[in-house]
């Protein structure tokens, strides 16, 4: 068993000494000692993200986080963390018609391909997918029941005033939004 | 599962097709043409099978132009 002692260390530090010593993780469990509330959550945000499962104590300021590999998702802490940023309601540029075709049948193959992302942000026109009146619902919703997070922008919501239509997954904002591209292992933005 | 595959030459007609079975409230699916059925990138239809013969008449009346429909069998989808 490993001990990393990130005190002190500046975001998002403490997150990538705990990646790195999760990849090379023998035994797979991991102690991290942190001391600041933002490290504490985001080292157990990011190892909760990775399938992994979190022991948390507290002394002082000072947290101590005991983060196990777990049996029942052993394949989800080699995964490497794909973020997919969908800012538009059609697939590449061109004609409006075959883009927002395009963007259905790519949808639509998602929950069939082999690999996920871990999370699908929806931003500007993205909305349009997610929200009353989109063909790829349903597919979404599979994702979404399959471990895929799904979020849509809260100001693009208002914007278009789809708010009250919101069909799948969650609101968010730019914060979570811009943590969940640093923290991605890989972004695929379309 | 079963389901059926319209195949099309042209995008516009996927997009004509599609309006007109929705329309008509059937239930689609725009997806890529199966690697089984076609080696290039076209989009296709997907419906559920047991609409098959309604699916087809209402595409014959309208005068969509369709390549093939074709069965397909998914398991576990």
């Amino acid at each position: 068993m490993e001990t990393i002692d990130a005190r002190d260390l500046a975001c998002p530090e403490p997150v990538i000494r705990t990646k790195k010593a999760l990849e090379n993780s023998k035994d797979g469990i991991l102690t991290v000692i942190v001391n600041s509330t933002e490290a504490n959550e985001n080292v157990q945000r990011f190892a909760k993200n990775q399938g992994c499962s979190v022991k948390a104590a507290e002394k002082n300021g000072v947290f101590t986080l005991e983060i196990h590999k777990t049996g029942q998702a052993p394949e989800m802490c080699q995964t490497k963390a794909v973020v997919m940023l969908i800012a538009s309601d059609q697939l590449g540029v061109g004609d409006e018609a075959l883009g927002q075709l395009l963007i259905a049948a790519f949808i639509n193959t998602l929950p069939e391909a082999k690999t996920r992302p871990a999370k699908m942000l929806f931003i500007n026109r993205g909305v349009m997918l997610t929200t009353e009146g989109s063909r790829v619902l349903d597919s979404l919703q599979k994702l979404e029941s399959n471990g895929v997070q799904i979020f849509s922008c809260g100001t693009c919501l208002n914007h278009y005033q789809l708010k009250e239509k919101l069909k799948v997954g969650k609101v968010t904002n730019m914060y979570d939004t811009v943590d969940s591209l640093l923290n991605a292992d890989n972004v695929i933005r379309i | 599962m079963k389901y059926g595959v319209i195949l099309f030459n042209t995008t516009t007609s996927v997009m004509q097709a599609e309006k007109i079975l929705l329309k008509a409230d059937f239930v689609i699916k725009l997806i890529p043409t199966p690697r089984e059925f076609s080696v290039d990138c076209g989009i296709s239809i997907r419906f559920e099978w047991d609409q098959n013969v309604q699916i087809k008449a209402l595409l014959e009346k309208e005068k969509v132009n369709y390549e093939a429909i074709l069965l397909l069998v998914v398991n576990g989808i």
